[in-house]
Parts: structure tokens; sequence; C-alpha cells
């Protein structure tokens, strides 16, 4: 057991030092100064309110996406859907907005986040029912289906969802204040984040007690053993697929109502990916899920800032991300076949 | 002078955790010899030769190869080292051809060799030599295990390995295909190659070893040459006492009562068809199915078992229909079910002993493992019996034993026993058959496949006999059956044709 620890210490340790060489390495490339860079970075993601508020901010959709490639990774399906499902239940939530703008806020946001996670459900249940019937790969189907919503969207706001008032701007009405997720005073941490907190404790609850994560565990190991004892994989193909575009579906709603107030074309910078990216590393455990869903988000939120104030090309924020997901999936293999004595 | 050693063991250990699975183990191979390595399930047999190959480095000690340590530090770097190994559980891909397999393994492949390039015709010399009857171009998917087996020896010997290692290569043959791999293993060694055959039973060795190795507990404790030793000495070495094989079937009862009845089953697979089977099994009575591998054995036993569909047929147990009528349903079997193949049909590798133990508990909605897991585990010697241990440490045959502890365990009202004893040893064999009896004893209809045929003389009741998807006898086992009788209906040969 302090074998286990001792291990994992040694890897997040390596993985930081290394990234925090590469980003050196890069910032020089760049002909910035490294470290002042760095410690700009450190300041836009954590420095006061503010910048926590904006790191909060996109942890929220990261988290949320993360948590909805989770659940059907935990079974062994590799879904990349969550930005589409995302789009999914923008579109689906927008529509209980616009279709009832009157409503109270005690009806408008049960209402809007169920048809939100509706939406995204049934973005997911497609790919799934395709996969358990008819034994089409769930990682091209969800893969295509992220371009199709992303062009209804379009549709819809360039058509006939188009606020007249806005002259050529391709965008809905501003949402009532009704439909505007609770947000903290003055910042933009907002009711999404704390659905993403529950819904990751929720999740370790429901993958590592009770029944059903037996059921997952088991067919998740052997499929066929999980068969010959009466468990339908088909059905836990469709059921965590639907779940998890639930989730991506709410995290597309709270993006509309809480950050930009009204459905646009442009509602996700890649979410759904970075999102199935930090489910991969934190190996679809949402109590790890948590913590990198956080550093990822200072991390978009912090290279934002930097390219603002900082005059670095906007490229910037992905091309760090991308280090640090290279860095977190290099080190650990790196590190295991450094050691010939560690055991898989 | 003595000959050099091509490898030599000195002083190697090799521990997981707190569990030494090889510990201070001295040995040498040499050129052109073939060394059997015997001792019970667990003594570390696998792991040793894992060492040589690569797999895991050992802890303690080193391995010389032709004098010098050796440098290898995996599976590939030891085959390019010439030591290539064939293991107990297999890794073919299925969905390609046996050729296609073979030119994946073959060092020699260019990347643009394609299904018609001639030039990659010597990939198949081995096989052509070995097994003739493998046709190159079926899917591995639709051979036998057996046939599979020896596809991977021939991918082994494609690299021109000089040293051999066979994990327990004859327990998924046909007595007749063991009996051909003992000629080729000796036709090899004649060429110099250095042969390693980890076995359980007695037959291979006084068939084709030179020398004989026994492990106890991780440690070499004997090294002989063939002759030398008899063999209960050799079984007293291995098991610590010598181990006497009895077998009584449990008296018959005397009304039978029907209770697992096969209605005319058809049933299709790629490259295999059931025709129209039918077989009643009663209460207390063990029949045996035996057949030639590769001739529907395995499909019987997955439509039995509810896990492949039927075209139409019934299996009735206990007035409750049994079989799936389509790909999408599933059905939990009522039956106690041993597949052939554990480690990929009946186990969940990645969860502890306890928890595959319950698998009918957890897979039916229950929350924690069953009570009496650590009793099971003693009672069928899984060892080492820590009950969280993750099922993918174990040895093969304590895997193997794992399984028959969770269906053999508490009482059945059927049992489907695909080779309950392959890769078991002496005492492990007499454990399940005693256990497969007592479960017959209760009240079960046992049907039990086998490719052993003194075993089912010895022990079934009735024996039934497979041939291309049909059954084509069912014979009383009254004590006229014999070996060759049986052998002659599986393989469809004419009895006087044969005497004559
Ligand atoms: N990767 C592993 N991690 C932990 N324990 C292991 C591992 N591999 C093997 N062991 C343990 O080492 C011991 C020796 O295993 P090994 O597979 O060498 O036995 P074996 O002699 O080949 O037995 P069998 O005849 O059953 O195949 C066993 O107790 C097994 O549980
Ligand atoms: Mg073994």
């Amino acid at each position: 057991m302090m074998q286990v620890n001792r291990d994992s210490i040694l890897v997040v340790s390596a993985t930081i030092l290394a990234f925090f060489l590469l980003m050196v390495g890069f910032f020089m490339l760049l002909g910035k100064p490294p470290f002042e860079m760095i410690g700009m970075l450190l300041t836009y993601a954590l420095g006061d309110g503010y910048s926590i508020s904006q790191t909060l901010a996109k942890t929220t959709p990261i988290l949320l996406c993360a948590l909805a490639a989770a659940v059907p990774g935990r079974l062994g399906l590799i879904s990349v859907g969550a930005e589409g499902q995302l789009y999914a239940g923008a579109i689906t939530g927008t529509a209980v907005v616009l279709a009832a703008p009157g409503l109270p806020a005690a009806l408008m946001l049960p209402a809007m986040l169920t048809s939100a996670a509706l939406g995204g459900a049934f973005y997911g249940y497609v790919p799934g029912i395709l996969r358990a019937r008819l034994h089409i790969n769930e990682t091209i189907t969800t893969l295509l289906l992220n371009y199709v919503t992303v062009l209804w969207v379009n549709a819809l706001v360039f058509g006939p969802w188009k606020d007249p008032a806005s002259q050529g701007w391709p965008a809905t009405i501003s949402f009532p204040q009704a439909a505007i997720l609770p947000a903290l005073p003055a910042s933009r941490i907002h009711l999404g984040l704390l659905i993403g907190i529950a819904l990751a404790i929720a999740l370790h609850f429901f993958f590592t007690r009770g029944a059903s994560a037996q059921k997952i565990r088991i067919l998740a190991g052997n499929r066929k053993v999980g068969e010959m004892f009466g468990l339908n994989f088909g059905t836990w193909v469709i059921m965590l697929m639907a779940m998890g575009g639930a989730i991506a579906g709410i995290a597309g709603i709270a993006e509309v109502s809480a950050i930009q107030g009204r459905l646009q074309p442009t509602i996700s910078i890649g979410y759904g990916l970075t999102g199935f990216l930090v489910s991969w590393l934190s190996r679809h455990q949402p109590l790890i899920i948590l913590p990198v869903a956080f550093l990822v988000g200072g991390l978009v939120a912090a290279s934002d800032a930097l390219q603002l104030f900082a005059k670095v090309p906007a490229a910037s924020a992905i091309i760090l991300q991308g280090l640090l997901f290279a860095v977190a999936l290099a080190v650990p293999g790196f590190i295991k076949s450094m050691r010939p004595g560690y055991e898989r | 002078m003595m000959p050099k050693a091509i490898a030599c063991f000195e002083n190697v250990s090799r521990r997981f955790g707190d569990l030494v699975a090889v510990n201070d183990a001295n040995l040498e191979l040499f050129q052109g010899d073939v060394t059997a390595i015997l001792g019970e399930n667990g003594a570390g047999k696998s792991t040793l030769m894992k060492l040589l190959y690569g797999v895991y480095p050992p802890s303690n000690g080193r391995i010389l190869i032709d004098g010098e340590p050796s440098a290898i530090t995996g599976p590939a770097d030891a085959m390019s080292n010439g030591v290539g190994m064939v293991f107990q559980n297999f890794s073919l891909f299925p969905a390609l051809t046996v050729r296609e397999n073979l030119l994946l393994a073959w060092p020699k492949t260019p990347f643009w060799a394609s299904e018609r390039n001639k030039g990659t015709s010597e990939v198949l010399a081995n096989l052509t030599r070995l097994a003739p009857h493998i046709n190159p171009h079926s899917k591995v998917a639709n051979l036998s295990v057996g046939e599979q087996q020896l596809v991977e020896l021939c991918k082994v010997l494609n690299i021109s390995a000089r040293i051999v290692i066979l994990d327990e290569p004859t327990s998924v043959l046909t007595p007749a295909e063991a009996r051909h791999l003992h000629g080729f293993i000796r036709q090899i060694a004649g060429e110099g190659v250095s042969v390693v055959f980890i076995t359980h039973k007695l037959v291979d060795v006084e068939a084709c070893a030179d020398k004989i190795a026994i492990m106890r507990q991780g440690k070499i404790v004997d090294v002989s040459i063939r002759g030398q030793r008899s063999m209960s000495e050799i079984v007293t070495l291995m098991m610590g006492s010598d181990v006497k094989r009895t077998m009584s079937p449990p008296a018959l009862p005397k009304k039978p009562v029907e209770r697992l009845f096969l209605n005319k089953i058809c049933a299709d697979a790629p490259g295999m068809s059931l025709k129209n089977i039918s077989l009643s099994v009663a209460s207390g009575e063990v029949v045996g199915l035996a057949g030639v591998a590769g001739n529907g054995q395995a499909l019987l036993a997955e439509v039995i078992a509810g896990i492949h569909p039927v075209t139409s047929g019934d299996v009735v147990l206990d007035g409750q229909n049994l079989v799936r009528r389509n790909q999408m349903e599933t059905l939990a079997t009522p039956l106690g079910y041993i597949p052939e193949q554990p480690r990929e049909n009946a186990v969940v590798e990645s969860m502890t002993l306890a928890q595959n133990l319950s698998l009918r508990t957890l897979a039916s909605g229950g929350i924690d493992v069953n009570s009496d897991v650590q009793a099971l585990l003693t009672r069928f010697h899984v060892n080492p019996p820590e009950k969280d241990r993750q099922a993918s440490t174990l040895s093969g045959g304590n895997l193997q034993k794992l399984v028959s502890a969770r269906e053999f365990g508490s009482p059945r009202a059927a049992i489907l026993a695909c080779y309950p004893t392959m890769g078991l040893d002496l005492s492990a064999i007499q454990t399940i058959y005693l256990e497969m009896f007592a479960q017959a004893e209760a009240g079960a209809a046992v049907l039990w496949i086998s490719e052993d045929l003194d075993d089912l003389i010895a022990g079934a009741h009735r024996i039934a006999i497979i041939r291309e998807g049909q059954v084509v006898a069912v014979k009383i086992n009254d004590g006229s059956l014999t070996r060759d009788k049986l052998g002659a209906l599986m393989t469809g040969m004419n009895l006087d044709e044969l005497v004559a």
C-alpha cells in the first residue's frame, strides 16, 4: 500500500516538473521571459477573487463533460460525444425558454435543466442503441454526431430562432432573468458548478457502492461472463451512454444560460474534447476528475488572460493544454519503463 | 567434458509482493535436450519460464544465456534472441486467418506482404510439417483450442528459436494430437533446439523428456535424467506424497428421473453447425460427451448455457427452457457451468477471488460477496487462498480450481463441465472429480465434456459421441466400452475396418 502511494507521489511530481520545463521551453520559443509568464499564468488562474471566478467558470463545463465521458467510460466505452451532447442540451434547454419565456424561475429552471438533460441523453442514446443493437462503434458515431449538432445550432440561430432585434447577429433573444442560472454575486460561479460537484460525488458512490457498481464492473471486466450470469450488456450501454449525454446536456444549457445569456453559435471552445481527456487522465474516477478539471480550468482561464494581456498568440491556450495532456500521459509510462521491477 | 548450457538459472528468485513465486532456483538447459518441468498448481513453473522469456525480471539471482548474463528485457527481445514461448493462454487474433497470424509474428514479413504474395509461403512451412490438417486460410476463431495451440507453436518455430518453451501444451490437445506433438518435439530437439516442456501429464514425460525438473513451492527440488526415477517417485517429489488415481462414479438411482433434456437442437456458428442434437440426462446421472475437438462440443456447451442462440430446439432443465432465441436476449444460466478456457470465459480477471466466487449474487443485484468464500477457497485448494487477491494473479491451474469452486460449491440442478480438469495437478484432479460426482450423488444431472477417454470410461454412466455437429451414438458404460471402440466412433471409422 505504501509503495502505491510513493509511486503516485513520484508520478505527480515528475509530471508537474516535466510540464514546467516544457512551459519554460515554449515561452522561450515565443521570445517571452518564461518565469515571468509562468508567474502570470498562476496569478491569472488563482491570484485574486476575479481570477478564481474565471477559473471556476471554465472548470464547470470541463468537469461536466469529463463526467459525461467517464460514465460510459466505466463500461469500457470510448465516447467522444460530449461536445455534441453539450450542444444538444443547449438546443433543447433553449427551446423551453423560447416556448415559454414568461415562466417564473421556480418552474423555468427545473424545466430548462430537465429538457437540456433529456436532449443530451437523447444524443447519447442514439449512438448507444447503434452500438448495442447493431454493433456500430460508438467512438465513430459520437464523433460524427458532434458535427451535426453544432450545425443544428447554426441553422437555428441563423434561421427560425434568430432574434429579429439583433440585426445581423446570429443569436436568440437574451434569456429572461428567470432563465438565468443563479450565480454568486459579481462572479461567474454559477449553479452549474454545484451540479457538477454534486454529480461527481454521486457518481463516485454509484460506481463504487451498490448493485449497479458491481454489475458495471463485471461487464467491463468480462462481458461474456457478465452475460452468462444474466446481465445485458446492450441495456447497460444504452443506459450509460444516455446518462453521460444528460450530464453533457446540462453543461450546454449552463453555458448558454449563465455565461452567454442566449444561444449563439460558439457555446463551447472544445469543452467536450477537453473533458474527454480529463476523464481518461483520471481513469474515469469522479473524485479525481474534480481536481483535474479544476487544474485544466485554471490553465484555460489563465492562458485566455495571458493572450489578452501578454500578447501571446491565441493558440497558446490550446498548445499549453496539449502539452499538459501529453506530459500527463507520457510521464507515468516513462517512469514505469525506467523501473524494470514495476508490476502491472 | 560437459557441454555448455545454452541457458542457466543461477539462484533465481521472483517475488510478487509477499509471495515468493520462484525461490532460489538453479537449472541448466542444454542444446538438443527436452527438459520437462513438473510441479503442482502454483509451484512456479510458468513464472520461472516467464523470467527467461523476459516477461518479468528476477528479483534475485541471474539468468545466463550462452554463459553471458541475459540481457533480455521483454518478449520481443527474447524472440530476437532466439527464445520463444507458447503460453497457457494464447495471443492469436481470432478475426484473422491462420496465415495472417503467422505472417504478423514473422520477423521476415515485409509490411506490404499480401495474402497473394508468393514470397511469403515459407511462413507456412512449419505449419505444413506440424499440422497439415489445419487450413491456413481459415479464421483462427473457427479453430479448436488444440488447433490454436499448434498455430501458436508454429509462430514460435518460425522465429527459428534456439530455446522453445511450451507451457502445458498437451492440456488442450487430443491424445492423438499430443502424440503427434511428442514426435515433433523429438524432431526439433534432434535439430538442436532446447525444448522446455511444462506439463502435468506423466505420459508427456515418458514420451519425450530427456530431463525432468520438479518444482515445489517455488523451489526446484529435483532434476533427474529420464529413467533415473520411477513415476511414483516423481509424483511423490511433486506432491509430497504418492497420489493414486481412484475414480468411482456414484451408483445410479434405481428409478432414473429425467432432469436435463436436449431436444432437437440446431444452431449455427461460423464454421460449425449443430444438427438435431437430442440427449437426456437423469437426476444423479453422469453422461460423458466425447468427441474430437472441433466437432461441435464447444458450441453445444454455449447453447446449453444460454450464451449462443439456437435456430431451433430446446434445452429443458426441470421444466424451464434455457435456450436463447436471439442475440439480444440474455439469460442467467441456472447450471453449474465450467466453460473451456476459464481465463477468457469464466472469470473477471480484474476482480477479486471473493467477487469471482460471488458473481451470481453480484450479477443479480447483491452488493456483498458471499459469506462462504473463504471456506470454498480452502475446500477446493485454491492457492493462495486469499479472498481479496486479484484473480489475474492466480496460476493457470488455480484459476481453473476457482471456477470449479464457484460452480461445484453449492448444490446445482445440473452441471455442464467442459474439460474441468484441464491444467490441474494430480491431487486437484481428484478433488474436482470427487466434487463433480458429489453433485450427481445429490441429484444433479451431469453432462461432462472431455477428450480423456480413460477418465470418461472410468467415471461416466453413459457416453455420447459427437461428430461433425451430431450425436452419432450414446453408449451405456457397462464395462464393455474401450478406448478403441469410442475412438472409432469419434473419428467415424468402422470398428471392423479398424480390426481388419
Ligand atoms: N503477476 C502476479 N502477481 C502476483 N502473483 C503472481 C503473479 N503471477 C503468478 N503469481 C503467483 O505465483 C505463484 C506461481 O504461479 P505460476 O503461474 O508460476 O504457477 P504454475 O506452476 O505455472 O501453476 P499452474 O500449474 O497452475 O499453471 C502462484 O501462487 C501465483 O498466484
Ligand atoms: Mg502455469
